[in-house]
């Protein structure tokens, strides 16, 4: 983890990934009717985009200039200079021609009656108006295609988290997990937004538009793009540059950004040690660096953006000087326009870049995230095994199992616990009591040897299964937010009300449950902090009973029940475990007297094994254990089996 | 959290975030001044090239020669490339600026945050002030760099625009002007939506991190009772939920440029209608037609600009808000104008009846009247349950919480009237939590010195029986270690935290159940080293267990922030208490850990 967290941000070089892009296509996939709808799109948006300056381009060639034409011929933009030129409506119509626009140029003839400029007009703004609608559509469409793809991620990014094993999460903080499925994956949304389907529609923009105008006035054309090679060179001066400038931007932020989280934590230290005044000058430094980062960015994001705008006045100053000579008005007007508007994507290049680019390294981060494979894995469907009957009887087979490399927190444990039979685990903290249940219930894989559930291995059960017929109620009772049914039905849906009520009932648990202010529908607040710790105790009682389980695995609280609610629990209890097996942890010694045998664990082994006075009279750990939690009965040992 | 900051938004409530802003933008005068000139030469150039634009081409209408064609071409060229200066110069000064503040308000914020005291972290998220430090920074400097630029260069580019307008045809200029008054209305509409969308996703996040967050903290139970694919459903609902929120702030932000483009789409049918019309008429040159529509073209982008920087200038006041909640909170612990000139303590402790309430609605005391005197050069012992104050005994001697006047003594110096640096200087604390920082290790033994110096971080490092771990570590004592460096265990990480005390050379070293993680053996090592090392020293030691203690000058016994006992560790143990039983508890447990081949006693 520390090293990812280093590194975290080394990654942040590309801005486009082809290993990754395609891993994201399968997100993409099942939208691709809406990406090919994006992708049709483009060309009536595009034709939408450009027709307008056309229709000023007929208003100037048609209507215009053969009126001013036919009063002063001196006021045509036919040149003195010796041009041969053609008339202005002859060019016209050629163009019109070459792009088969004759059946058009009906269309913008006006209706009988209708002044032909008002006429004009009004197509001009129905086409600025179906132009805005449908852009409109195109961005909702995308970003539409990009949410929905990213939900879809984010499912399987919960789902996947879901399935790593425990020890996952004792390293890879929450607040990381977080960031993954919220920040992360709003990041490689905006790509869809402003990344790379812009990008695409922005180049089929400048392609097309370059293509219309060379077949429309190819020497014209020629004259104005001259100053695209110049564009050329400064885009690509930009990137080269921006590319460094916002790496270096980004890993010095999120260097102070760990240096400011750092210190927040530690406050308590640097206070304590006066560590102040260094530590503002080493930020400051740090700070400073990063700020001049950011200095570099601004002047090639500045450079590009005035730049594009240079590309524009000297097109316009040579088409000008150009086209005077030798097109008519309307055209040099189309010029004009659609030259501005060749040029306009490249003028928020940088921001689509930086959106690239932080969309990568997220992208990268979720997809790392999604190959840290589960470390209990699901037994193949075709090799799952399941016993010939439920009876419910639990055998561990030389089990030893480590956290961590190899500090053994269990060695070679093997017991078996007939159907129906009760034991009891004890132990001090740390022998390993708990860990037993841990590898039971499959939260964790033992390294060595082999668990057994009614003869067949536990590693060849399906995982459901096994969670089916083992219930566990674990130390610390966790209550998800929800009412109070929710949280003993616990996504069984056919469990309905009846049938929690009725275990709830079992484990006396429906007497509180019912003083609450909305029975059982009562809204648990997060963390269940509004149950006392006896009944959460008694609410976790009811949801294993709820269950059904054969076996059934008890980890004792070990949190302070005042004495009236621990009465109910051991009543609740012996009901609980009526006719199953059951497995407890115990931590107080008080609960397990009636058990059927104890076992004894130290340092990850059975040491001692046996029924109560069995083992008092051993005089082995069992003896010290109990006197160290019943101090006062010392001398009478013998006897407090029976309180 | 983020999202009730918005919502609060009351110009109001904003206010005096802008007014500390305001002081920042005033140390950046002379940038800002410069600026605005580059912005007006931006403007002229922006002004004047349509200008040229039609003067040239009216040289061509009017059938003048190619020669001056070309030099009206060349005017605009060189306009242009005027243009092309001022528009860098002025985003570069004006972002340059913005970045220059954040950078001051960023050390500010971080000088401040060092400087509050732990009651202010005791009730702040860690997560909730990063997104302060980062997130609302961020915007805040978009409001200063993006939002200030267009803020002020479009209305001026507006104005001057309409002037020229007016200035080459009154009757067009007006006319053209009709569909702008709209962008107000559209503004308000899309403001007020995008807000609401905006507000409705970030709940939605909120809402799907909470989920997340109660799914992990539960894991266990998840799986335990196989609950995954409920979860995951419940999940997915969640998920969906947020799906839509963002569909409909889609919508909004999708429709925002579209309909602002209307604006300038409707103003130029105005130029081609009324003005086509007036050039038809004779009353208007062609030349002129071509002015009016650049100017209608070019006014397109700061259109939209305007659009988006309602927003931005916004979602900056409301980030700046929060930053000013910071910013405002008061430093509680600082030297008092009625210090005492005082740098070395000898080290004599004494608590006259002290009272201590942690802040908060309701909270009972911490610790009551407590009375203890511990003479410079010896040491206390404080064990008792958890929760009876030990660690608040503990943090309030070095000031890190504040205590009322006439209440703590140190060398009969009431603590509050002691300059901090000298407090600090002189006790050695070694907190609870060994928290270490991301550095080498050598560096954060010698994090209370004024440079790292190995002589004196090997000794101390010796002593806290850290220094022979040092040889199993990658680089030894350049290792870094903490969040983001090695993993040290437990035990290594409090003996660096004590090394780290020991190094300073306190005069009185206080810790907090400091050696909780360190196995009894290397305790007693570490016990006799400090031993000799603090002959002659204040010691107050905080301990889960006896053995800790039990060599202590005198040991008190706390419960629920009283004393309930007090003496030496005989006495302590002859008196029958609470202390007893602990002892004698923990000397079973002691016994136990032996394992089963010792006999029971």
């Amino acid at each position: 983890m520390s090293v990812e967290a280093l590194h975290e941000e080394e990654a942040l070089g590309k801005a486009y990934d082809l290993r990754l892009l395609a891993r994201l296509w399968r997100y993409v996939r099942p939208y691709r009717g809406q990406v090919a709808l994006t992708l049709l799109l483009v060309v009536p948006l595009f034709v939408l985009e450009l027709t307008p300056a056309w229709i000023v381009k007929v208003g100037l060639d048609t209507v215009i200039a053969p009126a001013i034409a036919g009063a002063a011929p001196a006021a045509t933009t036919a040149p003195a200079g010796g041009h041969a030129a053609p008339s202005a409506n002859a060019l016209a119509a050629a163009a019109a021609n070459r792009l088969g626009l004759d059946g058009a140029a009906h269309l913008f003839a006006p209706p009988h009656g209708f002044p032909p400029l008002a006429w004009l007009a009004c197509l001009y703004l129905v086409f600025m108006f179906a132009s805005a609608g449908l852009q409109f559509v195109h961005a909702v469409v995308m970003s539409w295609t990009g949410q929905s793809a990213m939900r879809d991620l984010r499912t399987d990014v919960f789902r996947h988290v879901q399935r790593l094993h425990l020890g996952f999460f004792d390293r890879y903080p929450v607040g990381r997990l977080v960031t993954r499925a919220s920040n992360d994956v709003e990041n490689v949304a905006e790509m869809f937004a402003a990344g790379i389907v812009a990008l695409v529609t922005d180049v089929v923009k400048m392609l097309g538009i370059a293509a219309i105008l060379l077949w429309l006035d190819p020497r014209l054309a020629l004259a104005a793009f001259t100053v695209v090679p110049l564009l050329a060179v400064a885009t690509i001066w930009f990137r080269l540059g921006v590319r460094n400038a916002f790496r270096l931007t980004r890993v010095r932020i999120a260097r102070i950004n760990a240096v400011l989280q750092e210190s927040i934590t530690g406050m308590k230290v640097v206070q304590l040690f006066t560590r102040e005044d260094r530590n503002l000058r080493d930020f400051a430094k740090l700070n400073a660096d990063h700020r001049d980062a950011w200095y570099d960015s601004i002047r090639y994001d500045s450079a590009l953006f005035a730049a594009v705008e240079v590309a524009q006045g000297i097109s316009v100053a040579i088409l000008i000087w150009y086209g005077t000579g030798v097109a008519a008005a309307g055209t040099l007007y189309v010029f004009i326009d659609w030259m501005r508007r060749f040029f306009l994507p490249l003028r928020d290049l940088s921001a689509k870049y930086s959106v690239m680019q932080s969309s990568m390294a997220s992208c990268e981060r979720i997809f790392q995230l999604l190959d840290t494979p589960p470390a209990v894995k699901e037994v193949a469907p075709e090799a799952a095994r399941l016993p010939a009957a439920r009876r419910g009887e639990v055998e561990f087979r030389d089990v030893s199992f480590a956290y961590q490399n190899e500090d053994w927190v269990l060695r070679d444990v093997s017991f078996r616990v007939a159907p129906g039979e009760r034991v009891a685990f004890v132990g001090a903290t740390g022998a390993g009591k708990t860990s037993v249940i841990k590898l039971l219930t499959r939260l964790y894989e033992p390294q060595r040897g082999e668990i057994l559930l009614d003869g067949v291995p536990i590693r060849e059960l399906p995982q459901a299964e096994l969670r089916r017929r083992v219930a566990m109620v674990l130390q610390d009772v966790f209550l998800f937010s929800g009412s109070v049914a929710e949280n003993v039905r616990l996504g069984r849906p056919d469990l309905d009300d009846a049938a929690v009520e009725r275990a709830a009932r079992a484990v006396e648990a429906h007497r509180f449950i019912e003083k609450l202010p909305e029975g059982y529908g009562t809204e648990l607040r997060e963390r269940g902090t509004n149950l006392s710790a006896g009944q959460r105790q008694l609410l976790s009682f009811a949801r294993a009973l709820a269950h059904g389980a054969d076996v059934l695995v008890l980890d004792e609280a070990t949190s302070s029940i005042d004495t009236e609610t621990e009465a109910l629990i051991q009543t609740a209890l012996r009901r609980l475990w009526e006719g199953r097996t059951a497995l407890v942890i115990a931590h107080r010694l008080s609960t397990i007297q009636d058990v059927d045998r104890i076992y004894v664990l130290h340092k990850g082994r059975i040491v001692e094994h046996g029924s109560h006075a069995e083992l008092l009279a051993a005089g082995g750990v069992y003896h010290r254990l109990h006197r160290l939690q019943h101090p006062a009965d010392e001398r009478s040992a013998g006897s407090v089996a029976a309180g | 959290m983020s999202a009730t900051a918005l919502e609060a938004t009351g110009a109001a409530q904003a206010r005096p975030g802008l007014r500390r802003l305001l002081v920042y933008a005033t140390h950046n005068k002379g940038t800002y001044t410069i600026w605005l000139l580059t912005t007006l030469g931006y403007v002229a150039a922006f002004v004047a090239l349509p200008l040229l634009v039609g003067h040239a081409i009216a040289a061509a209408e009017k059938g003048l020669p190619r020669s001056e064609v070309a030099l009206r071409c060349g005017l605009i060229l060189v306009v242009t490339l005027a243009r092309f200066a001022f528009r860098y110069w002025s985003r570069t000064l004006v972002f340059n600026a913005a970045r220059e503040i954040e950078y001051e308000l960023r050390n500010d914020l971080f000088a401040h945050l060092q400087r509050l005291p732990q009651s202010f972290y005791q009730r702040s998220r860690t997560g909730d002030l990063m997104s302060r430090c980062v997130n609302d920074l961020g915007s805040v400097r978009l409001l200063l760099g993006p939002g200030i630029l267009n803020l002020l260069q479009t209305p001026i580019l507006f104005a001057s625009v309409l002037a020229a307008m007016v200035a080459i045809d009154p009757r067009l200029a007006l006319a053209v002007l009709v569909p702008y008054p709209l962008f107000i209305v559209i503004s308000r509409g899309f403001g007020g939506r995008l807000h609401r969308s905006n507000l409705a996703v970030q709940e939605g996040l909120a809402e799907l991190s909470n989920g997340l967050q109660e799914t992990i903290a539960g894991i266990s139970v998840v799986k335990t009772y196989a609950m995954e694919d409920a979860v995951t459903r419940r999940f997915a609902a969640v998920n969906d939920g947020l799906y839509r929120r963002q569909l409909s702030l889609v919508k909004v932000n999708a429709a925002m440029p579209p309909i602002l483009s209307v604006l300038p789409a409707a103003a130029m049918g105005i130029v081609f209608w009324v003005g086509g019309g007036e050039v038809l008429a004779r009353r208007m040159a062609l030349s002129d037609f071509f002015t009016f529509s650049m100017y209608v073209y070019e006014l397109t982008f700061p259109t939209f600009i305007l659009g988006w920087v309602v927003a931005l200038v916004q979602r900056g006041a409301a980030a700046m808000q929060r930053i000013e909640e910071v910013l405002s909170e008061r430093p509680s612990i600082a030297d008092r104008p009625d210090a005492v000139a005082v740098s070395r303590l000898r080290g004599e402790i004494e608590f006259r009846g002290l009272t201590f309430r942690y802040p908060g609605v309701g909270r009972s005391p911490a610790l009551r009247d407590l009375h203890l005197r511990i003479p410079a050069g010896t040491s206390l012992g404080v064990v008792g349950p958890v929760g009876a104050g030990k660690t608040t005994l503990a943090s309030v001697i070095p000031r890190l919480f504040e205590v009322d006047d006439g209440q703590l003594f140190l060398d009969g110096i009431d603590v509050n009237r002691i300059p901090l640096a000298t407090l600090r200087r002189n006790i050695a604390m070694v907190p609870q939590d060994a928290f270490l920082f991301s550095m080498s290790l050598a560096d954060n033994v010698a994090y209370g010195l004024p440079e790292t110096d190995r002589g004196a971080v090997v000794e101390a490092a010796t002593r806290a029986q850290l220094a022979r771990d040092v040889d199993d570590l990658p680089q030894g004592y350049d290792t870094i270690v903490g969040e983001r460096g090695v993993m040290l265990s437990g035990g290594q990480r409090q003996r660096t935290a004590l090394a780290r005390a020991l190094a300073l050379r306190p005069s009185i070293l206080i810790l907090d159940d400091t050696l909780s993680a360190v196995d009894a053996e290397t305790e007693v090592l570490i016990q006799e080293g400090l031993a000799e090392h603090f002959e002659g020293r204040t010691v107050v030691v905080i301990a889960h267990r006896v053995s800790t203690v039990r060599d202590c000058d005198q040991i008190v016994v706390l419960d629920e922030g009283r004393i309930v006992e007090r003496g030496s560790h005989e006495q302590l143990v002859a008196a029958g208490g609470l202390y007893a039983r602990l002892a004698r508890r923990q000397a079973l447990e002691a016994e136990l850990d032996e394992g089963p081949g010792v006999a029971a006693s």
